[in-house]
């Protein structure tokens, strides 16, 4: 585990590149500054495709883009925060699945339904999230093995109560944040003010400080008499919460739910938390970093599925770009460009 | 060291002890039904459930309920996870095994051992290319080409298309990828501007339509496979005033939509073809009309005639079967990605929507045989249904429509 | 690092552990009592359970996965994840069916084939996360995309020429007795074995237990991890091999599922994931306990939707005994 230094407000002290550097660009905070490239490159792929024909590039298909991306940012907040303490959610794809599930039997067909229907959606997703955060934390199970194993439970339980067929309705107000209205679509103001309110409370609140230092370094934390029990019970819920909400969100999106609705948000939702910045041994990273990592990632697979090439083409190109973006934006890049050889005190950071 | 390779002969010797007492009380008491074995590979997909859900009706169905015990076995997607459970079938005594094999040549090996042992294997709508199997599949029915040649009928030969695709690297997809090029690629004027993989699920479909008509808002036409309601859906959503032609398979939202006055005015029109769920109940039949030696089954291949339903013929349901030429379902009734070939008043008089909603049997129903000569042969399709054979020429050919502008 | 505290200084070293604790601390105690169990329960629910064929079935059908969770094992040790797994088996799987020969000759062949893929791919993965610092289980999951491309290049749908020699031959019995993947078993954890008490073999767990003082005590450490993740590389290639004898095709996305199955096998083995301890004998015996909890419960006739669940809860339950019992059995222990 790494011994960072805190600092006051609980998120390891940048001691590279910070304040001294090149204006306010330099002095921002190493993981707004990630944030902030990754959202520059995808603008950038979007403008750069034009070349591929007139209609890319266009406020349309970076529209589209921004809408299709808003799952696997809100798969990737719960995935972060769990990540932050050193962690890893594996079951998010059955937690989709089931929100998804559970939306389109409780929610869906009445209007009012949203109002109850949602918060226990949340609950119920959040309490199967506190039972796997309850088995890292207290039985001392490794996170892999416990969301793993959570997920393929919860898909089991899913598809034995349903029997293999959902069944529901779809439901008006979810569909209406996805309607396209004269002032734009609903859910992208929203995703705006949750990448707002995420940071916020990742950073600002006692809860969000708290997680950073557990993930930064446990054993002082513990020291420190943090509730580690509860703060772990309490991240892992949020990240079922969070799966779930994405696959409520996906009922509004779509008119109806299938069993394979989380199936493909569960690598890409590590892959948008890590290249968005977020260090695997925890402690470091922000949301605006997986949101940007996952808005990267849609527009990836987006520009790349366009170009007229074999599939297997496409595949190779998209594995490349997380690779370089993985090899670009790691942490102590700045440290080899300055200096020859690292020591290799740095190598202990590899998990 | 020694302590734990103690304990792993231990555990060998342990188990040889065992094997030694339990091979002697191996009981021999004959079946008094047939024991029949469903065997699936992924599920959770509204076209895995439907499929199954009209097996268990049909082994529900007097006089089967009293001849048949049924079991399901899901195997997920591991080859070798489905291949284990064809030896356990094997093993456990099974007469007959029906399935959806989850690769078409990695399973021969266990499908070989099963004939061996005199187990009858068919398997619905994937193929297997072991000889010894019986397949029965629409696949070789022609659903790619003649849907293609149809939207190339209705754009006059030009024009920018998409190909929505299946999952990549399964030979399904490579089939229908191959047939509807076999048509696009006769016609310079045809261009394809874009090719995804919808995963034949709607919501995969619904994202990667939408995401290519951000890029190619100016399309012509679209040829879908299973999930096309996410098509519509995905057209829908991006606000486009002008809709263009879909081709896809059956489900009911697509039918729904090609019904749709309003929608048809702006210019939706389509096909609904492709895979039907009703191929789960006619071989279900034929294995059991074999098992029971009513009918001597010759061929190994078998085709199942492809659905083809145009716009202007889909006519609303307002029962639970279909009659008077009724085709789809109200809305509500059954969720939008509802795959809606589930029945066919000729081979499978004897199933109604409940059959395909919750594999319950039809009250009233009994099992009717299948008409004499109803068994037709499939072409050889090599990495299909057959190993080292051919493909003959005119495997693509036309039986829908007439290609009415020249290449 | 296991003293016992009424003793001092070299005497603690030379002192042998008491028996129970160190069974009791050993994860693959309990895999193997996992084993047992389900054996039995096999054995009384399904009459030819024991048979030569069945075993033969069941050791053939477990064998690509035991190899994947053998290769995978090995990049646990060193506290990293190696996701290329899925990647590099689909890849070997597709090499070895399109390019494969004839007769026992080809079949070396094909596994030159599959081995060569794997160790190029480790070597990639290696390389960037012991030298350049990349996180494994990003880097090894873009690796990872990449080899599935490739394999599509290769072969776009199921297919390929496998030899007869790989597809009788090799998944028979030696002499009618020994099935082949019992015997190609046993060869890789001798391999092990021998490879375990090496220079390297010692560097693994050393520096998957503790890095900093690893390094301190003069351990390579990254050319430890490049050669850990080579040889899982390797691994994966030849479960790849196996499996094309097995399916006897190639089949481009028949990976997928290893993805997770075999770091089930893993850590129902007992290797743990906070690095230092485990070892491939458990990983193997837990991708056996994999094919064999199928087994069972279709013999004991569990309905199919609930399969899943029962996967699950086995899993939780084998690791929380492991970690329980390897508590207790380092308790009352110093630590250094």
């Amino acid at each position: 585990m790494t011994q960072a230094p805190l600092t006051g407000n609980g998120r390891p002290a940048d001691t590279r590149g910070g304040a001294g550097a090149r204006g306010w660009l330099g002095r921002l905070d190493r993981d707004v500054r990630t944030a902030l490239a990754l959202f520059a490159i995808s603008f950038g792929l979007v403008i750069a495709s034009r070349v591929l024909g007139p209609n890319f590039g266009s406020l349309a298909q970076m529209k589209a883009i921004l809408v299709i991306s808003c799952f696997l940012m809100v798969v990737a907040f719960g995935q972060q925060m769990v990540i932050l303490l050193g962690g890893l959610d594996l079951s998010v794809a059955s937690m989709m699945t089931l929100g998804g599930v559970l939306a389109f039997k409780w929610v869906g067909g009445s209007d009012g339904a949203v109002l109850w229907g949602v918060p226990a959606i949340l609950a119920v997703t959040a309490a199967l999230g506190a039972l796997s955060g309850a088995g890292v934390s207290l039985l001392k199970i490794p996170p892999f093995i416990m969301t793993l194993a959570m997920g393929v439970i919860l898909y089991g339980a899913t598809l034995g109560f349903t029997q293999g067929t959902p069944s529901g309705q779809p439901s008006a107000p979810l569909s209406a944040l996805f309607a396209n209205t004269a002032f734009g679509t609903p859910i992208l103001y929203l995703m705006v003010l949750a990448v707002v309110a995420g940071c916020f409370v990742q950073t600002r609140t006692s809860f969000g400080r708290k997680v950073y230092a557990l993930g930064t370094n446990p054993t002082a934390a513990y020291v420190a008499a943090l509730p580690v029990h509860r703060l772990t019970i309490a991240t892992y819920a949020i990240s079922g919460a969070s799966a779930g909400l994405a696959g409520i969100l996906m009922l509004g999106y779509v008119r109806g739910v299938t069993l394979t609705l989380g199936q493909s948000y569960l690598l890409p939702s590590v892959a948008a938390v890590v290249v968005g910045g977020t260090s695997i041994i925890g402690g470091r990273g922000i949301y605006a970093g997986a949101a940007a990592g996952a808005v990267l990632l849609t527009t990836l697979s987006t520009i790349v599925d366009s170009l007229g090439i074999a599939e297997g083409w496409r595949t190779i190109i998209y594995g490349a770009v997380i690779f370089a973006a993985l090899v670009l934006l790691r942490d102590d890049l700045a440290q080899l460009l300055g200096r020859r050889r690292r020591t290799q005190e740095t190598s202990q950071n590899n998990p | 060291m020694k302590p734990r390779k103690f304990l792993k002969y231990g555990a060998l010797a342990l188990s040889a002890a065992v094997a030694l007492g339990a091979g002697a009380a191996r009981a021999q008491t004959p079946p008094k039904k047939f024991k029949v074995y469903l065997s699936m590979s992924y599920s959770g997909n509204g076209y895995q459930t439907e499929t199954s859900n009209l097996i268990k009706a049909l082994a529900a169905t007097p006089p089967y309920d009293k001849l048949v015990d049924l079991k399901t076995v899901i195997s997920g997607t591991d080859v070798q996870a489905q291949a284990a459970a064809y030896q356990s079938m094997v093993s456990a005594g099974a007469d007959a095994i029906i399935t959806f094999p989850i690769s078409s040549t990695g399973l021969n090996r266990a499908i070989h051992e099963a004939c061996e042992k005199h187990v009858l294997v068919y398997t619905y709508s994937a193929t297997v290319t072991e000889p010894c199997a019986r397949t029965v599949s629409y696949i070789t029915a022609g659903f790619a080409p003649n849907t293609a040649q149809w939207l190339v009928n209705k754009l006059n030969g030009k024009g920018k298309v998409f190909i929505d695709r299946g999952v990549a690297g399964n030979s399904v997809d490579k089939m229908n990828y191959d047939g509807a090029m076999s048509v696009f690629g006769k016609y310079p004027g045809i261009k394809v501007v874009a090719e995804y993989y919808g995963m034949w699920n709607s919501q995969t479909t619904q994202q990667e339509t939408a995401k290519a008509l951000a890029a190619h808002p100016d399309v012509d036409a679209i040829f879908g496979e299973n999930g096309e309601d996410g098509i519509v859906s995905a057209m829908l959503a991006s606000g486009m005033k002008k809709l263009v032609p879909v081709t896809g398979e059956n489900t009911n939202g697509f039918r729904l939509a090609l019904a749709n006055p309003a929608l048809r005015k702006r210019g939706l029109d389509g096909i609904s073809s492709g895979d039907p769920i009703n191929v789960a109940g006619y071989a279900f039949k034929l294995m059991m009309e074999e098992l029971l030696g009513k009918r001597k089954v010759t061929v190994h291949n078998i085709e199942y005639p492809l659905p083809w339903v145009p716009a202007d013929k889909v006519k609303v349901c307002t029962g639970d079967t279909f009659v008077n030429g009724c085709n789809a379902f109200p809305s509500g009734k059954v969720p939008d990605s509802f795959n809606t070939e589930v029945f066919d008043p000729v081979l499978t008089p004897e199933l109604s929507l409940n059959s395909a909603l919750h594999g319950t049997p039809t009250p009233g129903a009994t099992i009717q045989p299948l008409p004499a000569g109803i068994v037709k042969e499939a072409p050889n399709v090599p990495g299909v249904n057959c190993q080292h054979c051919k493909a003959p020429a005119d495997l693509f050919k036309l039986t829908k429509v007439v290609a009415t502008v020249k290449p | 690092m296991q003293t016992s505290p009424a003793s001092s200084g070299r005497d603690a070293a030379l002192r042998p552990e008491p028996l129970v604790r160190r069974l009791l601390g050993d994860g693959t105690t309990i895999i193997i009592a996992i084993l047992v169990v389900l054996t039995v329960v096999f054995a009384a629910t399904q009459s030819d359970a024991l048979s030569a064929s069945v075993l033969t079935d069941i050791l053939n059908n477990s064998l690509p996965l035991a190899l994947a969770a053998a290769g995978g094992t090995l990049v646990v040790v060193t506290r990293g994840f190696d996701l290329s797994v899925a990647g590099v088996v689909s890849l070997s799987n597709v090499l070895v069916a399109v390019h494969g020969g004839s007769g026992p000759l080809g079949a070396l062949e094909g596994a030159l084939i599959a081995a060569g893929a794997g160790a190029a791919v480790g070597a990639v993965n290696g390389y960037f996360v012991a030298y350049w610092n990349l996180q494994s289980i990003a880097l090894t999951l873009a690796t990872m995309i990449v080899c599935s491309g490739m394999t599509l290049l290769i072969l776009d749908a199921p297919g390929g020429d496998v030899s007869d020699f790989m597809t009788y031959t090799m998944t028979d019995r030696i002499g009618g007795v020994v099935p082949v993947a019992l015997a190609i078993a046993v060869a890789v954890y001798v391999v092990w074995r021998l490879l375990r008490r090496t220079d390297w073999g010692v560097g693994l767990y050393a520096a998957g237990a503790d890095e900093t003082a690893a390094l301190l005590a003069g351990v390579p450490v990254r050319r430890v991890k490049l050669i850990a993740y080579v040889l899982a590389g390797v691994c994966y290639g030849l479960a790849g091999f196996m499996l094309t004898a097995l399916t006897s095709t190639g089949t481009p996305n028949v990976g997928e599922p290893y993805l997770l199955l075999a770091f089930a096998a893993i850590a129902l083995g007992g290797t743990s994931f906070a690095g230092g301890r485990g070892g491939v004998a458990g990983s193997m015996l837990g991708a056996l306990t994999l094919t064999l909890l199928q087994k069972v419960l279709f013999s004991t006739g569990v309905s199919s939707f609930y399969t899943g669940i029962f996967q699950g809860v086995v899993m939780i339950a084998a690791v929380v005994v492991a970690v329980l019992f390897a508590r207790i059995g380092t308790r009352g222990e110093a630590h250094a």
